[in-house]
């Protein structure tokens, strides 16, 4: 019982961390004027979503979350932002002033109705999450997920990486000139 | 083990995804661009995590795996038309990148 | 008779819609033929119809119905037209004068630029009057009546670039209009009443309408009569009428159009009848107007407005005799007047067109030494209008002034009036007989008068003042009263006199030798005066002053109701149309610019924005969800 209940203060201590640093981090990326400071913010966000992942037992997704997303993309984009060199740009001061109150307001009434809608619709629905065996989210379990009941998205994400694959390259190539 | 319930990380998605919507509108950079738009597609992620442990349901997570490829490729393109940007001389700039053009 | 009646109605409607049609690819000369060609096509469906209504039976006439053309619930109402002794005789007048004087106005307008533009019209005025006479319910009657107004309008003011020519044709529309318009509230009283605007159902219904509105009914068509028909008070626009070429003046305002008046309340004496009260004010109306135009008449210098005034006097005697209740003997007049007022109007034409276009009787003095012919036409009119036996104004005039006699005490003032007007008759008609074709031709005469190929006009014009001269003539023998009344006898089923307006043979006897005694005596004045050498009139310069300013009824009408509308009109304009109506469009206007500037402000061009649009528009899509479930 003890036990359980230090577990339980240590998986709020570890989520009140993870949460903030997730959050603080995704306001930094866009409120930087140097890019490179922006990539090492959403880093960041990547990695305390991770361990927001591992709190809600998708172990795999998390693993994959790191390495893919926080290992290769945050790298090519760092590549990318090297090769280009330093731009930096001030994130308030362009366009029209009421493009910016209007964006502002978008985007927190975008936020406002996710919340109105999740806790409306939901109700109580979403307070007793079902009690998950060991399995779940373990690499084999979602390994076997893939090549049974969801192998159509399994076979679509390959073909979409290799579209990915052949049009970088393409756009990085150099033009040939018509001799 | 107990913690938060799942609203919470909803929130928290919520949260990404609109910061994330504010970014693609207020900044210039493609490249920040780029990032605000991998912020949302997190946000989403986070969510459908979020839903696949509160109903025991492994195609959230599938689908999250999914999306984290289509992020992946779209970045790899969108990162490759920066390039192509920039070689070409042209101001990174979304506001002055409005034709089909050049 | 049916066939007869339609081919007399549609043929000059056909002459001007193809002088419309054909435009300028027919000659000039052509469209004259044309038009006259489709008035005596017209004579002859009058003909046509009046023998066949002589032949049939029913001698109170038939009425043939095109179509229906208006019908809403009890009221129906069709293009009829009705072919009684009446109409037929109308008929037979406004066809039969009508395509003499069509004739003679292609010799008159020959040479004028738009020619064919005055056929047309003058087809379209043979068409409505024609309309306005054979109508066979109210309501055709009252479209020929506004057509007629119509083509008055046209062509008075056909030579358009005068501006004296378009001010007289707007005021002669514009009191027509009056008229037209106490016309239309009478009307509309009879189908309150009666559900109906065919005659007899209207005539029928008069019986038991109230005292008051049949008074009304009465007084809204003599309304229309008297503006037509240029009485007093509706009379201004006859002597500015004028202004039009000489053979519409012969045609529209001398034999036919102002006598609808007289037409209207011999068709509808039913309804007068029993309106009594209003018939006396109609004979009163001309008695005064027969008086005041004769008056006016003596002082004129131009040439037509003499016989214009003439006109108006002789009108007179015909609303006279109409509204004492003999109206076969008002109609009779109305023949005869047609005959002899055409022929004045057409003989003074060819002096006209001969003398360099000149009106003026001062400058034309003498001009009978050039031109015989013309002067002895022009005698035989004057004499008929006068009323000297044997010529034809002595049988029609008479009898009014015998039918006024015995008709009360105030027929015996009317008569009196009448009288008098015989006088005032010979006295002016002969002044202008003298100073224009007797003595020596003016200087002016003689340096401006030019003949046509050796006579004194072309043949199209000398024919219709032959035809006419011998129409003055023998145009009266018609009917004798006491003796041989063929035409009462023929209007009799239609228009049957009062039994009031029946004079004994005494008072016929009387009122003959009265109106002929003063009439030569008119003569024998205007001899002395003006005949024989230059001998000084006597003047009344503060009478003078008057008469030649019309007893100030046009100062009068000015004051009265143009001034009024000038001033409101501007006032209306400078306080009411520039502020606001006409800023309101210019205000609509800039609104609509400033809403489209600030609306362009979306346009900036950013991509940007336009994700932000998308964004807007996905929260609200996400409200409505959320609101709708």
């Amino acid at each position: 019982m003890i036990l359980a209940s230090a577990g339980n203060v240590v998986v709020w201590i570890v989520w009140v961390g993870a949460g903030f640093a997730c959050l603080a981090s995704g306001a930094a990326v866009i409120s930087f004027s140097n890019p490179f400071y922006s990539a090492l913010a959403l880093i960041g966000n990547l990695g305390s979503l991770a361990v927001l992942y591992l709190l809600l037992s998708a172990e795999f997704v998390a693993a994959a979350q790191v390495l893919v997303y926080a290992g290769a993309v945050m790298v090519m984009f760092l590549f990318v932002i090297a090769y280009i060199g330093p731009r930096m740009e001030a994130p308030w001061t362009s366009g029209p002033r009421w493009q910016s109150v209007a964006a502002v307001l978008a985007a927190a009434s975008i936020f406002l109705e996710i919340i109105v809608a999740v806790s409306l619709k939901a109700g109580g629905k979403l307070s007793h999450s079902d009690h998950v065996n060991r399995t779940f989210g373990s690499p084999g379990w979602i390994g076997r997920l893939f090549l049974t009941d969801h192998l159509l998205a399994f076979e679509i994400t390959s073909i979409v990486l290799l579209i990915a694959a052949v049009g970088g390259v393409i756009l990085g190539s150099h033009t040939r000139r018509a001799t | 083990m107990q913690g938060p319930g799942i609203a919470w990380y909803l929130g928290i998605a919520a949260f990404l995804f609109g910061t994330g919507a504010l970014g693609v509108l207020i900044r210039r950079n493609p490249i920040i661009v780029l990032l605000s738009l991998e912020i949302m597609l997190n946000g989403g992620n986070l969510a459908l995590i979020a839903f696949a442990r509160h109903a025991h349901n492994g195609a959230g997570q599938i689908f999250a795996l999914t999306v984290m490829a289509v992020a992946a490729s779209e970045v790899c393109v969108g990162l490759g038309l920066v390039v192509a940007i920039n070689r070409k001389r042209l101001a990174l700039d979304v506001d002055k990148l409005s034709e089909l053009r050049g | 008779m049916r066939g007869g009646a339609w081919l007399c109605l549609f043929a000059p409607l056909a002459g001007t819609v193809l002088i419309l049609l054909a435009g300028t690819r027919i000659p000039r000369r052509v469209a004259g033929w044309v038009s006259t060609a489709s008035v005596f096509v017209a004579f002859g469906g009058a003909i046509w119809a009046f023998f066949a209504l002589r032949a049939s039976s029913n001698r109170a006439g038939i009425t043939y119905t095109a179509w229906t053309w208006l019908q809403s619930g009890q009221f129906k109402v069709g293009l009829s037209v009705l072919v009684d002794p009446l109409s037929t005789f109308m008929m037979l007048i406004v066809a039969g004068v009508g395509g003499l004087i069509v004739l003679y106005s292609i010799g008159y307008m020959d040479g004028d630029d738009e020619e064919r533009r005055y056929f047309a019209y003058i087809s379209l005025f043979v068409f409505s009057m024609l309309l306005l006479v054979e109508g066979g319910n109210l309501l055709m009657l009252l479209a020929g009546w506004g057509l007629v107004g119509l083509s008055s309008y046209l062509l008075i003011g056909y030579w358009h670039d005068r501006p004296s020519a378009v001010a007289a044709a707007k005021k002669a529309f514009i009191m027509n209009a009056v008229g037209d318009a106490t016309m239309a509230l009478a009307f509309f009283v009879l189908i309150a009443h009666s559900n109906s605007l065919e005659f007899a159902a209207s005539f029928h219904t008069a019986d038991t309408l109230s005292s008051t509105t049949v008074n009304l009914v009465a007084l809204g068509l003599l309304g229309g009569a008297v503006a037509k028909s240029a009485q007093i008070p509706l009379h201004t626009w006859l002597p500015d009428a004028m202004e039009g070429p000489t053979p519409v003046s012969a045609l529209i305002h001398a034999a036919t159009m102002v006598t609808a008046g007289v037409y209207l309340i011999a068709r509808t004496h039913p309804i007068f009848e029993q309106a009594r009260t209003v018939e006396l004010v109609a004979a009163g109306l001309g008695a005064l107007t027969l008086l005041v135009a004769g008056l006016i008449a003596l002082v004129q210098t131009d040439i037509k407005k003499v016989i214009a005034y003439s006109t108006m006097s002789q009108i007179g005697y015909m609303f006279l005799g109409a509204g004492v209740g003999a109206y076969a003997n008002g109609l009779f007049h109305l023949m005869t007047h047609a005959f002899f007022k055409a022929l004045l109007f057409l003989a003074a034409g060819i002096v006209i067109h001969a003398v360099a276009n000149e009106q003026d009787i001062r400058k034309l003095r003498g001009v009978g030494a050039l031109m015989p012919w013309t002067k002895w036409a022009f005698l035989a009119g004057a004499l008929a209008l006068v009323g000297v036996p044997p010529f034809s104004g002595f049988f029609s005039k008479d009898p009014i002034i015998a039918a006024a006699l015995h008709d009360h005490w105030y027929g015996v003032v009317m008569a009196v009036a009448a009288l008098v007007g015989a006088f005032l008759t010979g006295l002016y008609t002969f002044r202008l007989y003298f100073i224009v074709f007797r003595g020596e031709p003016s200087a002016f005469a003689r340096e401006h008068y030019h003949a046509h190929h050796g006579k004194e006009g072309p043949w199209t014009m000398l024919v219709p003042v032959g035809v006419l001269t011998v129409l003055a003539v023998v145009g009266g023998w018609l009917q004798f009263s006491p003796v041989w009344h063929p035409l009462t006898t023929w209007l009799d089923p239609v228009a049957r006199t009062l039994a009031v307006a029946e004079p004994t043979n005494t008072q016929e006897a009387i009122a003959s030798i009265l109106a002929v005694g003063l009439g030569l005596a008119g003569i024998g004045v205007a001899w002395v005066l003006y005949g024989s050498g230059e001998r000084a009139v006597p003047r009344v310069p503060a009478l003078q002053r008057v008469l030649e300013h019309k007893f100030y009824f046009d100062e009068a009408y000015d004051a009265l109701f143009y001034r009024p509308a000038v001033v409101l009109a501007t006032w209306l304009r400078r306080d009411f149309e520039e502020p606001v109506v006409l800023a309101t469009g210019t205000d609509l206007g800039e609104g609509a610019l400033d809403i489209g500037e600030g609306a362009s402000r979306i346009q900036t061009g950013l991509l940007r924005t336009y994700v932000l649009f998308v964004g807007t528009g996905l929260a609200i899509v996400g409200v409505i969800f959320l609101a709708v479930r």
